[in-house]
């Protein structure tokens, strides 16, 4: 496997006063390059601080993170490694740092020392690819919560990272807005090839991702495609997982003694599912 | 019993800046004693305006709130006493946290109602019991606890008024399943303790259709539809043009529907469509 | 409401004023406001006013913006009028005590009125069509002469902070609303009392704005982070500041208008 970021037994500690406590624990994870990979986990769950260790924001305490071979412990390479994985975060707002959106959009490639005629190149290119080109000179302020976030998403781009980590981005978004965010991250991967590591605890944002991990204290659970994890229902809602209504329906009625198959996850793939048990025994 | 009254509410926001507003026009609804009623509309369809109206934050530009038949704008000096009869919890309540202790935080409400003395402890003591805060817990910093009970905190403060009507704007957003589950648990047993009518803003129609017994449909400021939740939900096709949908469950049964099951339109929660299938097997098998 | 302060509220549009260079426009408002306080007679003044309505025109932004900001400043006006009515010479028209107004006096006072009132319309003018993005870069470059007397990092992070505190404006506002209601909505009584009542009800809505602000310092450093910031060290600019051809146009009115005011100063 062609890995962007290898994560080699990794142990992230907190230390709080005198207590020390481990979020992520002895963990190791490939991320193969261009895969649309989602980490779902409940809040505590330690995805968020793996999340921030992908990108050497958070530094391992033990065990190493390498982004296409460069240690992120490494501190002379640490912008280089900012600039293949970029990360957006939970609340639009607080990534926002100026007041137009294209001035927005270029605060990371003017920090990379580019020309200015390359980044105006890069901001319009990014904008384009995340439907915002024609707010490029809003106001943020203005904007709805799902724009913001597509800005934010931009700013990013803007950088030509080879891979996007998302934190949450849809937490504090309304239905519409995640929707936006959930179908920009899927062009943005099948388009321009991105590597999308999507962190989040809405189950049916992982509908149509290559991989599921399934994190819980500090530790993967399950790593499978979307259909295998999500038949497991009585695990996920063991730690704490949202379960789409799609897999509720067709896990209640197995075990109300309905030949069905949980796998199916779409409103049309569980409606056949559900159309081929009811003609099953006529 | 019509506990609160809305009548012909309409608000435009002054100022005539060329900037957003979330305007309201002409809404009339009234809510009755124990009620659970759900508000439901895309962002920006005024729900949060209409809700500021409830307990007097905003003044209608034209028509009038009653809560137990008087009109809370009579007289304006007084319009305070009306939030301890009407609760209103924001979104993201723990934001509003502010003390030093769980204890002086919850007691804020009540302390600012006139309450004193033995009357305001019984107050935070009987509402941290029906909302399950442990008594080692009071004399915490509301800042040292997690996220969920941060929010249980938060919400308690509001239901230490004893509002007969509680307002609450999205109350489980950014909860994971088990800080959803336990906030809409207080939420159930603080309605049952006090009778109290409560009225939720909601995008999740999965959890309207298992809570309220009525739903109020805002769309460009207008009050679009109020009536029982199942009337509501059997206008799938207009919700969704106004950018709303039925729960997922329901889409799934007219998928069943067009494939020639014979499903009734009116399954909404996970639970009915087991009952239904169920039931359509058995006839199956006795036919 | 505290949402209707429009500090920092640019007003999108693209007249001409607004493609004018904001190094320029900045100069310029600082010159024209000197020439404008200069203006001495009625002619003169007239010419100032003349300018200024047409700057307004230009602009494109609602004459209702400029008003507003206009009205804050109202009670400021009146004071200098009035203060102006009772320091002039001239035929004595009503006198009480040991007061008395006269035709100098009420000319000084509509002067010294009406050049306020060109200034406010006249920053507006800047503010409504700048960027404060670019207001903050006109700034930073006006500055960066400094950067020859070892000065350069404390201009850069000037400009940065700017940049932070316009952009977080609007943000902290809308939350200071949001937790004055959610205060409100517990009973607390933010109108009425006496002064220490008053500065005592305005605790349970700072603490809550405080907080919030460290959580948002914390994640907006860390997202800077992300975006490769490392304190502006080998930063460059998309937008760069070229002084264009109607540059020179807007540059060369305005002179005119300068010249104008001196020219009929001293002929009348």
């Amino acid at each position: 496997m062609d890995s962007i970021i290898s994560v080699r037994n990794v142990t992230y500690e907190y230390r709080e006063e005198e207590t020390v406590y481990a979020a992520v624990k002895d963990l190791s994870l490939e991320i193969e390059r261009g895969s649309f990979t989602v980490i779902l986990g409940h809040n505590g769950s330690g995805k968020s601080t793996l999340a921030k260790m992908l990108n050497g924001l958070n530094k391992p305490t033990s065990g190493d993170v390498l982004v296409d071979g460069i240690n992120t412990k490494d501190e002379s390479t640490e912008i280089e490694v900012k600039r293949k994985v970029g990360m957006v975060f939970q609340n639009p707002d607080n990534q926002i740092i100026a007041s137009i959106v294209e001035e927005d959009v270029a605060f990371g490639p003017e920090n990379l020392g580019l020309e200015p005629s390359e980044i105006r190149r890069r901001v319009d290119n990014a904008l384009k690819a995340v439907d915002m080109y024609d707010f490029r000179e809003s106001t943020p302020h203005r904007l709805s919560g799902g724009q913001k976030q597509r800005i934010a998403i931009a700013g990013i781009m803007a950088m030509e990272p080879e891979c996007l980590v998302l934190d949450e981005p849809t937490a504090m978004l309304d239905p519409k807005g995640r929707a936006e965010i959930i179908s920009t991250l899927h062009r943005l991967n099948s388009d321009k090839g991105i590597t999308i590591v999507l962190i989040t605890h809405y189950m049916e944002e992982a509908e149509n991702a290559d991989r599921v991990i399934v994190m819980n204290d500090g530790k993967i659970i399950a790593d499978n495609v979307p259909k295998v994890i999500f038949s497991d229902v009585k695990t996920l809602k063991s730690v704490g997982l949202d379960v789409p209504q799609t897999a509720e329906l067709l896990y209640s009625l197995k075990e109300n003694g309905f030949p069905v198959d949980t796998h199916a996850l779409s409103v049309k793939e569980a409606a056949a599912e559900i159309i081929k048990a009811m003609r099953s025994e006529e | 019993m019509t506990v609160l009254e809305v009548k012909n509410l309409t608000h435009t926001y002054s100022g005539n800046t060329p900037f957003i507003n979330d305007a309201v026009s002409r809404v009339s609804f009234s809510a009755q004693k124990g009620e659970i009623i759900g508000i439901i509309g895309h962002t920006g369809s005024g729900k949060s305006t209409l809700v500021q109206h409830l307990n007097g934050l905003l003044k209608p530009t034209e028509g009038e709130v009653f809560v137990d038949g008087e009109n809370i704008w009579d007289n304006p000096k007084e319009i305070r006493k009306i939030r301890s009869k009407v609760g209103l919890v924001f979104q993201y309540p723990e934001y509003q946290l502010f003390e030093e202790t769980v204890y002086a935080d919850i007691a804020f409400g009540p302390k600012n109602m006139g309450i004193a003395g033995d009357e305001l402890k019984k107050r935070v003591l009987d509402t941290c019991r029906l909302i399950g805060v442990k008594d080692e817990y009071l004399e915490k910093s509301p800042f040292d606890l997690s996220g969920g009970e941060k929010r249980r905190v938060a919400i308690a403060g509001v239901m230490a008024m004893k509002p007969e009507v509680i307002v609450f704007d999205e109350p489980t957003a950014g909860l994971d399943p088990a800080g959803r589950e336990s906030v809409m648990k207080i939420i159930h047993d603080y309605r049952q303790a006090v009778g109290a009518t409560v009225i939720i803003i909601s995008h999740s129609m999965e959890d309207m259709a298992l809570l309220a017994d009525k739903l109020l449909v805002m769309n460009k400021g207008s009050l679009e539809m109020f009536d029982t939740a199942e009337n509501v939900f059997l206008k799938g096709d207009r919700l969704r043009e106004i950018g709303l949908n039925v729960p997922i469950v329901t889409r799934v049964f007219y998928e069943l529907k067009a494939a020639g099951i014979p499903v009734p339109d009116n399954v909404f929660t996970v639970k009915r469509a087991v009952e239904v299938l169920k039931g359509i097997k058995a006839g199956e098998r006795g036919a | 409401m505290l949402k209707d302060i429009t500090f920092g509220q640019y007003y999108e549009s693209r007249s001409l004023i607004h493609r004018t260079d904001p190094r320029l426009k900045t100069v310029l408002l600082i010159a024209l406001i000197v020439f404008i306080f200069l203006a001495k007679n009625a002619l003169s003044m007239g010419l100032s006013v003349l300018f200024v309505l047409s700057v307004m025109a230009v602009s494109k932004v609602p004459v209702k913006l400029y008003l507003k900001n206009m009205k804050a400043i109202l009670p400021v006006l009146i004071f200098t009028g009035i203060i102006n009515l009772f320091y002039g010479e001239g035929e004595t028209l009503v006198s009480f005590w040991k007061l008395e107004i006269t035709t100098g006096g009420i000319y000084r006072a509509v002067f010294m009125m009406v050049r306020i009132t060109l200034l406010i319309f006249l920053s507006s003018a800047l503010t409504y069509t700048t960027t404060p993005n670019d207001l903050t870069d006109a700034i930073e470059s006006l500055l960066s002469p400094l950067r020859f007397v070892g000065l350069k990092s404390a201009v850069h992070t000037l400009a940065m902070m700017m940049t932070i505190a316009l952009r977080f404006i609007p943000t902290l506002i809308e939350e200071a609303e949001k937790i004055m209601n959610a205060q409100k909505a517990r009973g607390a009584d933010l109108e009425n009392g006496k002064l220490t009542e008053r500065v005592k009800a305005l605790i349970p809505i700072l603490i809550p704005l405080l907080i919030s602000s460290v959580r948002r310092a914390y994640e907006l450093a860390e997202a800077m982070e992300c975006r490769c910031y490392n304190g502006g060290e080998g930063r460059t600019r998309m937008k760069q500041m070229h002084i264009k051809p109607r540059d020179f146009a807007v540059l060369a009115v305005c002179a005119v208008v300068c010249g104008g005011i001196i020219t009929l100063n001293i002929m009348f």
